[in-house]
């Protein structure tokens, strides 16, 4: 173990500042793509559902090591010249927004049948029964796993060190390999994705509070 | 007014509606009783196509309902946007007050005049407000359902189906799931509709209730409309045997 030199720390929480932005890019891509996704999983036609599940299982079934590695170097294959950033970003966006998109998808089937029933009854058109009744309830349902999946993809992040983006844990190995001060700077690159997720999960918790304090109280009785 | 013509309906193999024909006349209340599993609460969510059906058919004011009869294609629903014009026509009113939870009291009743009816925002709200008023809840207007009583809850519900301006309303056993003690203020609100003269049907237990209210009253059986007559003729002259032993259950 050698000694670490100044500046470590402010190299790591650099590195720290890029995998949240990553981490916050993709669960905002991922939610908006799993939005889209989610939708398939309820299309009438059963070719547009089967899209739909093949998609999940295959992005779901694949290590994001193995996924991300896979569109780093398709894309340039495929003429796209991005760099590490984008195909990253893109590898997470597509992972997260599976992720995401089975959330929701339990979510929609958690919305109690007269529900359903009553925004028939009140003839409401597809795009206001899903801003004012399905996205509200499927919110509400689902925000535990919703913040389980973010809290993931910050530490999924990590993965995308493997081809050469510069976050967190790529800023961790490259101070260590001058240094070799292994565990003082893996304990503070731990430290600061305990951070990253700690706060990300009472955010969660937060907000959870918030969105039952308003109309669900009498149902967490 | 309501024309229903052989209304038929299977669940599967089973067949819940055999040929169902019953008229409601402009301002007329009829309540639908029988015993569970006679076809009355199907009968009722067909009425506005919570249900489908299979065969025959029901006309609002002349226009046929749900489903039209194309001569190169046979019976076909009508389109989901008809579907949705033809609901706001009609109201009904669940068991389980099935409001939404997360918005309030006044909220859940703008929704449809807002959404589906395009009424302009403060309209809405002026309307809300009005009918709020009138089931006597105009105090839990930023209220949550969670946090109303059942009876509150269904008088909001009462409200909100109120709030489309429709037809005719549907009462789907509105006070089975209440306490006792809660039953009476529905009671109240739907007995004050009457002065509307607006078209209702409610499938009810509450006998004592459809005889007040109801200008005639259906005895179902088995899928069909065995008896139909004034609530004296029904409640106190039967002449179907199992509705006689009905009516002894029921006391």
């Amino acid at each position: 173990m050698g000694g670490v030199p100044p500046g470590s720390f402010a190299l790591l929480l650099h590195g720290a500042a890029v995998s949240l932005l990553l981490a916050a890019v993709a669960i905002a891509g991922g939610t908006v793509f799993a939005i889209a996704l989610a939708t398939l999983a309820f299309s009438r036609l059963a070719v547009v559902r089967a899209v739909y599940g093949l998609y999940v299982y295959v992005v779901r079934g694949t290590p994001l090591l193995v996924l991300a590695l896979l569109v780093f170097y398709a894309l340039p294959a495929l003429d796209l010249r991005t760099g590490p950033y984008i195909a990253g970003t893109l590898v997470l966006v597509l992972y997260v927004g599976a992720l995401f998109a089975e959330v929701f998808r339990g979510g929609v089937l958690a919305i109690p049948r007269p529900q359903w029933e009553s925004a028939r009854s009140l003839g409401l058109p597809p795009f206001a029964k899903f801003r004012k009744v399905i996205a509200p309830l499927v919110t509400r349902y689902t925000l535990p796993p919703y913040v389980n999946v973010c809290v993931m993809t910050v530490k999924a992040s990590s993965v995308l060190s493997i081809i050469s983006v510069w976050e967190l844990t790529l800023a961790a190995r490259e101070i260590i390999e001058r240094t070799f001060a292994v565990f003082t700077i893996l304990g503070m690159a731990a430290a600061l994705y305990f951070v990253m997720c700690f706060g990300l999960d009472r955010l969660g918790r937060r907000l959870e509070r918030h969105l039952l304090r308003r109309g669900f109280v009498g149902e967490r009785a | 007014m309501i024309q229903i013509r052989g209304l038929r309906k299977w669940f599967g193999s089973l067949p819940v509606l055999r040929g169902v024909d019953l008229d409601i006349a402009d301002g007329e209340v009829v309540a639908l009783i029988g015993r569970s599993g006679c076809g009355k609460t199907t009968l009722l969510r067909c009425i506005n196509f919570l249900e489908e059906y299979d065969g025959g058919d029901i006309r609002l004011d002349g226009e046929a309902l749900w489903y039209r009869d194309d001569a190169a294609r046979g019976r076909r629903r009508v389109s989901e946007a008809e579907a949705r014009r033809m609901r706001q026509t009609m109201g009904i009113v669940f068991q389980q007050y099935n409001l939404f939870p997360h918005m309030t009291v006044l909220e859940n009743v703008v929704l449809g005049p807002r959404f589906s009816q395009h009424v302009p925002a403060a309209e809405a709200e002026a309307l809300g407000r009005r009918l709020l008023t009138r089931v006597g809840l105009d105090a839990k207007i930023s209220a949550y359902p969670a946090q109303l009583s059942g009876g509150q809850q269904q008088r909001v519900a009462i409200a909100r189906a109120l709030a489309m301006r429709p037809k005719i309303l549907l009462f789907d056993e509105v006070t089975s799931a209440l306490d006792p003690e809660l039953v009476g203020e529905v009671e109240d609100v739907i007995r004050a509709l009457l002065s509307d003269r607006i078209m209702m049907v409610l499938v009810t237990h509450a006998l004592g209730f459809a005889r007040e209210i109801a200008h005639r009253i259906a005895y179902l059986a088995e899928g069909t409309i065995v008896e139909l007559g004034t609530p004296a003729e029904i409640l106190d002259r039967p002449k179907d045997p199992t509705l006689k032993e009905f009516l002894r259950r029921m006391r």
